[in-house]
């Protein structure tokens, strides 16, 4: 490794080195507000080692991980996703009784695992990535330890994210027995060199696929969604919702891309399947939901439905278009989760989670502001014109109508209809007069960090949706580099 | 005579064994339910028929105290497996390895800073920890 490779391998350093500092800083002073000091110092950093990284790209650093260009763009959209994270987690936790630093330190190892994820280029870094990530995810959710929900969730997620893992293994198996491969390169030569279909790949291909929807929560793997949604403290579902989903979901493009598995159509008439399944189950179970968390966590499944048609659509297209219209969907889904399930941070308490529609009702009333963000998330979710969600929905359509995929485009429609029941019903219960309720005495206060991230992404959402043009050309620049 | 038929020509004797354990297990248990005795009375079901009737609930709370100790040992014993590695091929990865193995024992000995900070070593219980307090005052 020489100083070239250092420098690109830079922002994953700075991010392990932060969580380093952090621990060091628990073992000196146990303080809430230094260890999410250092944290956010630690990722302001890295970002800014983003820059030393910028000049080498693309950089293959060992065998294990490739920085493109599009790979830096995807760990600066996770950094800054950590960061909105780490703020709605200090005014959650900065209250509450115990020991909450850990809380920070693990969300540290998590981004780490998310990083290194999307930057992967072999079997190796891939899985130990998503290990990071997970495992930090199962004490994230578990956090408040002495309640039963999000106990329950982190047994939920630990027992399934188990599974799945072993899923992922198996298949990575299959695949090394039958390529002697574990670098996604190099398993492209070999599937590119093979006459005929290798059936033995293409399990392979269908367990890792099946150990990814776990984590994608597609419709067939969906079960633990809105149990860990509604357990996890609200904070951490957001993170759960956008950065671990996102990670994954841009590793699964990139595997794809690199190993030019859309040659395999069995594959793709699968995943079509996977993506009706997740766009009609998710918004036909979200309508059913009383609890916000949990109506989320469902319209979450079927936003990745939206998600893998624009992938899907890979098989007929070209491939940086593909790339764009994901990348763009990504970045909007990232701004609006992030922003809806702030929203449920800042009116949560770590002893009541405002899950229960009741909690809104009236809320326009009460705090206008916060129901005025989160009425644009969720028209965002909806993908209503003016807000970042219709350019990515707009995306989409474009993608699946360049790859012909009709039947997926009617559910995509369909789906979107159904959506635009319950986000609205949610804005119609906000509205309501607060008369008709008891008055709920839960006015917490001084979310300082919170309110601010939360108007920015409310800007960044009419921004991008308003004039999409400068993010679209920074995502098209990077998209051409990934094969 | 191929593979398959030799196969099935060995399995039978297996089968005849599995046959035979589940014909001795059924006579065993179900001469046993037929032939045996019935008794309602109301001693029958305590763990002991004769002696001092149990009380309490057998559902204590026992501390896992030594559960973190073994934890750590696990942890610890899995990094010195790391370092093994790298002391065989200590010539080959040469100062890059050094230094890499150098940064790896560091983050060790940082968390082993941690644990001992949060008090995570000192493995008194609290009790006993309180009484420590108290004497020295």
């Amino acid at each position: 490794m020489n100083a070239d490779q250092l420098a690109a391998l830079a922002p994953i350093i700075t991010i392990t080195g932060a969580a380093i500092a952090v621990m060091l800083a628990i073992a000196i002073r146990r303080n809430f507000l230094l260890a999410s000091g250092v944290a956010a110092g630690g990722i302001l950093l890295s970002m800014l080692a983003l820059g030393l990284a910028w000049p080498q790209s693309p950089a293959q650093v060992t065998l294990l991980m490739l920085l493109d260009d599009y790979a830096l763009f995807t760990m600066a959209l996770l950094l800054v996703t950590g960061l909105a994270v780490l703020g709605f987690c200090y005014d959650y936790f900065k209250d509450r009784e115990g020991e909450n630093e850990e809380l920070i330190l693990l969300l540290l190892t998590a981004l780490l695992g998310a990083t290194v994820l999307v930057a992967s280029s072999h079997f190796a870094a891939f899985f130990l990535g998503l290990e990071t990530l997970s495992i930090s995810l199962f004490a994230l959710a578990g956090y408040p330890i002495n309640r039963a929900r999000p106990l329950e969730a982190a047994i939920k997620y630990l027992i399934l994210s188990g599974v799945s893992s072993a899923f992922l293994l198996m298949g990575m198996a299959l695949i090394y027995a039958q390529s002697g491969e574990l670098g996604f390169s190099g398993i492209g030569h070999f599937i590119a060199n093979q006459p005929v279909m290798n059936t033995v790949v293409l399990g392979g291909v269908i367990l890792i696929v099946a150990g990814l929807g776990f984590k994608l929560s597609l419709v067939p793997f969906h079960l633990w969604t809105p149990d860990v949604y509604e357990g996890a403290p609200a904070p951490i579902t957001a993170f759960i919702a956008t950065v671990s989903k996102g990670a994954v979901f841009i590793l699964l493009l990139r595997f794809f891309i690199s190993t030019d598995s859309y040659g395999y159509n069995p594959l793709l008439s699968v995943f079509s399947v996977i993506a009706m399944l997740s766009i009609l189950g998710g918004n036909v179970l979200a309508l059913l939901q009383t609890n916000v968390k949990r109506m989320l966590a469902y319209s979450s499944i079927a936003h990745m439905g939206y998600l893998l048609v624009a992938f899907i659509a890979g098989g007929s297209i070209a491939p940086g278009l593909v790339i764009e219209a994901v990348t763009f969907y990504i970045v909007a889904y990232f701004i609006t989760t992030t922003g809806a399930f702030g929203v449920v941070s800042v009116l949560s308490t770590p002893q009541t989670e405002a899950g229960d529609i009741g909690f809104y009702r009236g809320l326009f009333w009460r705090r206008p502001l916060l129901a005025g963000t989160f009425t644009l998330m969720l028209l965002s979710l909806a993908g209503i014109p003016v807000t970042a969600g219709f350019i990515g929905k707009f995306y989409i359509f474009t993608s699946g109508a360049d790859g012909r995929l009709w039947g997926l485009l009617a559910a995509v429609i369909a789906g979107s209809g159904l959506g635009l029941y319950y986000y609205i019903k949610i804005v119609v219960v906000m509205s309501m007069n607060e008369e008709a309720t008891v008055r709920k005495a839960e006015e917490s206060s001084g979310a300082r960090i919170s309110s601010a991230t939360l108007a920015v992404l409310s800007l960044l959402l009419i921004w991008f949706g308003l004039f999409p043009d400068h993010l679209v050309s920074i995502i098209q620049s990077v998209s051409n580099t990934v094969r | 005579m191929n593979t398959e038929a030799i196969l099935a020509a060995n399995l039978l004797p297996l089968i005849i064994y599995f046959g035979a354990i589940l014909f001795i297990t059924a006579v065993m248990l179900g001469g046993a339910y037929f032939l045996g005795q019935r008794h309602r009375a109301k001693a029958a079901d305590e763990p002991f028929e004769s002696g001092v009737v149990s009380t309490g609930d057998v559902h204590i709370r026992f501390s896992v105290h030594f559960y973190l100790l073994a934890i750590f040992f696990v942890i610890f014993d899995m990094e010195t497996v790391f370092l093994f590695a790298w002391s065989v091929a200590l010539k080959e990865s040469g100062w890059f390895g050094f230094i890499e193995a150098l940064i790896f024992i560091g983050i060790l000995i940082a968390t082993l800073i941690y644990l001992g900070a949060i008090g995570a070593l000192d493995w008194r219980t609290r009790r006993q920890r309180i009484d420590t307090s108290q004497n020295s005052r």
